[in-house]
């Protein structure tokens, strides 16, 4: 039993270690506009999305087709692991600023 | 603007209310003082003032991943306190009366605090605009006040039930709303690749989309997940059978324990 369970921790370290190694996609909060709108990132690859908010407010990064929800304070860095994601275009909006703050990512 | 400010208040309240209301309903069943319930809810606001407001420390925690972390252990908890209160209601509970309104009272506290303190920063982006101010607050009343709604219809048609319903009534939803909580912390530590990802099991979204009212409602008492991967499945799974599998045991000890007395 213990063996087991040292086995699937190796394996999950394993994979924390090649997460680690995740290429890294910045993306920008400015005038609660996300620069750039259009993220393009590789498919079927885990990646590190490290959002940096340069508003004073703080803003929820959201989006239903990648899963992900997180605030993201006024002046701050945050950062999101998504996929990995089939090829397609998965929408992803700020949550306190609907109206302006939308962007997709593009994974091919 | 005003249109978000209902939606945000109105997704917070959903699941917290949803949530206080059958335990409101469990505290009046089993003759408890449901000023334990209200008691959860003022600290609850305490707390998620805390939290918002040191919510910028937190974030930075654990290589960016705290705010995930704690969110999601926070969650983690309630669902140990909801398996709790399940094995408390009924012909054999585990818990003595005083013990299970403090579980009742932490739980809608640790509900608060989450739900509370999103609303609060969506707030603190308007606090010193005193143009739009009084009219994001009204809106966001709306939305509170529609949470309201669902949780005192939640309320109302539980205590109505037949006595001899309600207890499996009230395990029931408690069982789904605990392991959606389980679902939810598990998306959280997905997110900062505490656990690992993968490709989804399957994709409702075309039938059942998670913006929608009902699949937002969905995702506030079943924890639903349009494409989930694995390891949400597995854990969404063993989440949602060990309640009723751990209430089997219970009982099964319990009455024996009692006949041998």
């Amino acid at each position: 039993m213990a063996k087991q369970v040292l086995w699937v921790l190796g394996v999950w370290l394993a994979g924390t270690a090649v997460a680690q190694a995740a290429p890294v996609v910045e993306l920008e909060i400015r005038n609660h506009l996300f620069y750039p709108a259009e993220l393009v990132v590789p498919a079927n690859t885990k990646v590190k999305l490290l959002v940096i908010n340069h508003d004073a407010t703080p803003e929820e990064f959201e989006s239903y087709e990648l899963n992900r929800e997180k605030v993201i304070m006024g002046n701050s860095k945050a950062v999101i692991f998504i996929g990995p994601l089939a090829p397609g275009e998965y929408p992803f909006f700020g949550e306190f600023n609907m109206n302006t703050a939308q962007g997709k990512v593009i994974a091919q | 603007m005003l249109l978000n400010a209902i939606i945000i208040v109105l997704r917070e309240t959903l699941e917290a209310g949803v949530l206080i209301s059958v335990l409101l309903s469990v505290a009046r069943h089993q003759q408890l003082a449901r000023g334990a319930v209200v008691q959860g809810l003022l600290l609850g606001v305490a707390g998620a003032m805390i939290y918002a407001v040191n919510l910028q420390t937190v974030s930075e925690w654990f290589d960016y991943a705290g705010q995930e972390v704690i969110n999601a252990a926070m969650q983690y908890l309630i669902y140990a306190c909801l398996l709790l209160v399940c094995l408390s209601i009924g012909r054999a509970p585990l818990l003595p009366g005083l013990a299970l309104q403090r579980l009742l009272r932490l739980v809608v506290m640790l509900a608060v605090i989450r739900e509370g303190a999103e609303i609060l920063l969506f707030y603190s982006s308007y606090w010193h605009r005193s143009d739009v101010l009084l009219r994001v607050l009204t809106s966001g009343f709306m939305g509170l006040m529609i949470g309201f709604s669902v949780g005192a219809l939640c309320y109302y048609t539980l205590i109505n039930l037949p006595l001899m319903w309600a207890g499996r009534v009230q395990r029931v939803v408690l069982t789904f709303m605990a392991a959606g909580m389980v679902a939810q912390a598990t998306q959280l530590l997905l997110q900062v690749d505490w656990l690992p990802g993968g490709a989804p099991l399957w994709d409702m979204s075309a039938w059942l989309p998670e913006s929608s009212l009902l699949g937002e409602l969905a995702y506030a008492t079943l924890g639903y997940e349009a494409a989930p991967t694995p390891v949400e499945v597995g854990l969404y799974v063993g989440a949602l059978l060990l309640i009723p599998v751990a209430y089997a045991i219970a009982r099964k000890w319990r009455t024996g324990n009692l006949l041998h007395d």
